[in-house]
Order: structure tokens, then sequence, then C-alpha cells
């Protein structure tokens, strides 16, 4: 099995793991970080740690990470947690077609209680242009929310452009850049993003946690979701998982002191894959090339039906889109919303790579998708024999 | 490892695993299809039946050469789903040796009982059923 669907997952690093396992155990810090004793204290003292950890990754200060359980909730409490607090009357959200399911339907909820929400359509090859934002503003836009990386096809948003021109205007800016820390320099001392939205299991870190930047100047205010006990300054009750919380503070400080040399090797092993595909005939790069993220290559197959490529690969572990257990998944709707027909966005594989991947391996899948490409064209009455 | 390495290629294949849960039939006939191809043109008792189309993502081609008023060989070539591919390998297997009332007694209920196709994907079985029809249609 060769495994290219980093972006959809990754495994624990060991040394994440080694930072969680002390906070698991009856005689490590398992207790509750909220609690008033020795224990206690160590408990919130790992939390605060991971906290600062988090922080330096993004270029934030530690008061402004608020723990969640991981990016769909950091992004829910982002958006509805803005809305919320400045009231839904009214109020209009910019975003656009490509962002992540769980903004989409956060923004669908939305309209349900009467927000209006304006879903921008990006250019051909995945780009959102800070104009065609600036253009749908309304003097009721409240936020404008967008991701940093697409997950599909990797292209890299003009956010650092754009968050300045919102800033001057006073609308609020939430990024989901889930598929940017830790692959990106991502510093919110130079770019004025508001909310930004983060996980740890994509870059090494356990599941089942992740946080939201809340930037405190100026202050950007939210609504809890989540009621309870009035942890983290309000924003989101529940008892702090420290373990969870321990994995992701030293998943974020590893990605920090190897951003470099990751996106460098896996930029070379992209651009690697891609060549070797295009011994292929017929097949299309889905998104910016010279906007793309170093780990996510996603192609298109013209002649070949989708739900047979991704069976013929059963050594491959890749994605038709994002994660999607099945092979017999719908057509792709960010590569719809590209342009791309039916036919054709069901025929496209993302290829994500990680820490894990080599040469060998890249070799290898480029390979397989070849023949196996080569061989269902065969197989088609369509193409001429 | 380069590319072409059949060695790998064949360690690979062979850990064929069936991963995403198709019926073991058709996840056999879909990864090893027999009887893929055409005929020459010209090949004499050939008649030719396609059912299908691009649209729908599902065109399967047969063709029956008869000799003697039996089928002495059938090739297939099929783009769709696996469940289509397993359809066409099925026929070819299943035709051989049979006449022209013999294989017009074949009904998609057949093929979804012996490819143990599910009901979402029954639409495979008729593609089957009507590329074999749209061949024997040709049989004066």
């Amino acid at each position: 099995m060769i495994y290219l669907d980093y972006a959809a997952t990754t495994p624990l690093d060991p040394a994440v793991l080694q930072a969680m396992l002390p906070h698991l155990s009856g005689d490590g810090t398992f207790a509750n970080p909220a609690s008033s004793h020795g224990p206690g204290y160590k408990a919130r003292a790992a939390v605060e740690k991971a906290r600062a950890q988090v922080a330096a990754l993004l270029g934030a200060e530690a008061a402004e990470i608020v723990w969640t359980s991981g990016a769909t909730e950091s992004n829910n409490l982002a958006i509805k947690g803005a809305l919320e607090f400045r009231g839904v009357r009214h109020a209009h959200i910019v975003t656009s077609r490509t962002e992540h399911k769980c903004v989409l339907d956060t923004c669908r909820h939305l309209e349900t209680q009467g927000v209006r929400v304006s879903y921008l359509k990006p250019g051909p090859e995945g780009v959102v242009s800070p104009e065609a934002v600036l253009e749908a503003l309304t003097p009721d836009t409240v936020l404008v929310s967008l991701m940093w990386v697409n997950n599909e096809i990797g292209t890299v948003q003009e956010v650092a452009r754009l968050a300045p021109l919102l800033r001057e205007r006073g609308v609020l800016f939430h990024v989901d850049a889930v598929q940017a820390a830790g692959k990106l320099p991502v510093d919110l001392r130079q770019v004025p993003i508001d909310l930004l939205s983060v996980s740890a299991h994509k870059i090494y870190g356990p599941k089942g946690v992740g946080a939201l930047y809340v930037r405190r100047k100026p202050r950007a205010r939210l609504a809890p979701q989540m009621h309870g006990g009035g942890h983290e300054w309000g924003m989101r009750s529940g008892t702090l998982a420290t373990h969870q919380i321990a994995g992701m503070g030293a998943a974020f400080e590893l990605a920090g002191t190897r951003l470099a040399e990751d996106a460098q090797r896996l930029a070379g092993l992209r651009d690697l894959l891609w060549t070797r595909l295009q011994a292929l005939p017929r097949i299309l790069r889905n998104g910016a090339p010279e906007r793309a993220a170093p780990h996510v290559l996603n192609v298109s197959f013209e002649g070949v039906e989708g739900e047979a490529l991704r069976a013929s690969l059963p050594e491959l572990a890749v994605s038709s889109g994002s994660a999607c257990s099945s092979a017999t998944a719908e057509p792709s709707y960010v590569l719809r919303a590209l342009g791309r027909d039916d036919e054709l966005a069901n025929a496209s594989l993302r290829f994500s790579l990680g820490r894990g991947t080599t040469a060998g391996q890249i070799e290898q899948a480029a390979a397989l998708v070849v023949q196996q490409v080569q061989w269902l064209r065969e197989m088609s009455p369509l193409c001429k024999p | 490892m380069v590319a072409g390495d059949v060695t790998l290629m064949q360690a690979l294949k062979s850990s064929d695993t069936n991963p995403f849960g198709y019926p073991e039939p058709i996840w056999e006939l879909f990864m090893h299809p027999p009887h893929l191809g055409e005929f020459p043109a010209g090949t004499p008792g050939v008649v030719t039946g396609e059912a299908g189309s691009k649209a729908a993502r599902s065109v399967l081609r047969l063709q029956l050469r008869f000799e003697d008023g039996r089928v002495a060989e059938t090739r297939f070539r099929a783009y769709g789903c696996p469940n289509s591919i397993a359809v066409g390998g099925w026929i070819a297997q299943w035709s051989r040796g049979k006449r022209r009332e013999e294989l017009a007694a074949l009904k998609a209920a057949e093929l979804r009982q012996a490819l143990e196709i599910p009901d979402d994907r029954a639409h495979c079985a008729l593609l089957g059923e009507d590329a074999l029809r749209a061949a024997l249609a040709h049989i004066g």
C-alpha cells in the first residue's frame, strides 16, 4: 500500500506520541487542568506550554489560541460565533464555492437563520481574487471566510493580500488554515487575519483536537457555541483534553522546525509525480501550478470512468476529492466549481504527500496510475483501439 | 524502483484486497476481465451490439463470433464502473457454446444474481442485457 492521502490525515509522529503519553497514565498529569491543586496545575502547565507552541507556529500570542475538537468545530465557532455575536439580522457573509464542507454547511445553516451569503466562484484555476471579494462586500458584510490552501486542489489563496484590505474596511476575516499551517509560513503578526482555524491531525498530531486563533488586538468577539464552565475565556466550555492538546503542541513545534525542509522536499516530489504522470496524454492538472501548496497534486484523467479508475488502484490510498471512504463517491464539488464537467471531475485523483513519502513511492504510484489509466482507456469502446 | 518495474507491479497486484468492498464475483471479473478486446475487422461470423452512453458513464460493446450456430468466442470492451466491466466479462464467458435462443433468454435478473449486483447498480445488469440483445438483433 502506498499512502498518498496526507491531506486527509497524517500518522502520529513518534515524538508527538511521547508528548501525549504522560498525560494519560495515573502517575502522570492526568488531572483536570481546571482543578486548583498540584496535579491540576501541572496539567494546566502542559496545556499552556502547548498553547504557546501552537501560537509560535502561527506568529500569534498564546492567549489568542482557543482549543477545540478540530477544524470543523473551529470553523463553526468562528463563523457562527462571529455572526451570533454581531446579530444575524441583516447580516451578510462572503465565502467561496470551494471551501471545505464544514464552512459551506455552516453558512447554509446561517442562511436558514436569515443571514445572506455570497458564494464566490473561483477562476478556472481555483483562485478567488481579492478584488472579487471586495466587489462582493456590502454595508452588511460581517465576515469573509476563505481557506488559505484548498484541501482538494492545493491552490494557495491570496489571503495575505486580502487581509489588510478587509481590515481597512472593518470586515472580519476568517481563514481556514488547516492545509496551510505547518506547510507554508503563517505569520499573524504580519497578516491581519481575525480568526484562523487549525487542526492537529493534518500535521502529525492526534485526531480530535484543533484550535481557533482569535485576534486580541483588535479584538475579534465571538458568541460561544458550547456553553458550560466558561473555559477558554468563555468561548469554548468543556474540560480540556490535556493529552490531545499536548500532542497538538508538540506537532506544531515539530512542524515549525521542519517547515522549510518539508516544503522543499514535498514540492520536489509533487513535481516529480506530475512529470511522471505526463507520460499519459489527455490529463489535466487542477489548480494553479504557480500557486500550488507543496503537498497536493490533483489530476483529471480524460477517457476513463472515475469509479473504475479508483477501484483499479487498490494499492494506492488516494482521494477523489476530499476524504471519502468509497470508490463510488460523487464528483468533487470543488472541481465542478472550477468548470470541470461531471465526468472529468469524477475521473480525478488527489495525491497528497507527507513526511513518509519517498521518491520510490512516487515512482511506483506514477507507474501504477499510468498503467491502469492506459488499461482502462484500451478497454473503453469510446477510445480507438 | 523505476516506472515499469514488472516484479514490483506484480507484487503490488498480488496484494489486491478489494478495499472498496465490491461483491467478489464483480471484483474478480473487474481486476482480471476475460475476453477483453475486439475481433479484427472482417472476421467472419461476428455480430456486434452496444448499449449505454457516455453521458450515463457506461458503455458496453459485445462482439459474438458464431460458428455453426453457436458462439465460438465473445469479446467485449467497456467504459464504466467495475460492475459494468464485470458484466461484460461475465457475458463473454457465459455465452460460449450457446445458441441464439439460449442467449436471447438471458435476463438482467440472472446477471444480477450471478454477479451479486446490488440494487443501486441494477442498471449495470440491464446494460448487459441490452448489449446482448443489440448484438442478437443483427442475426437474421
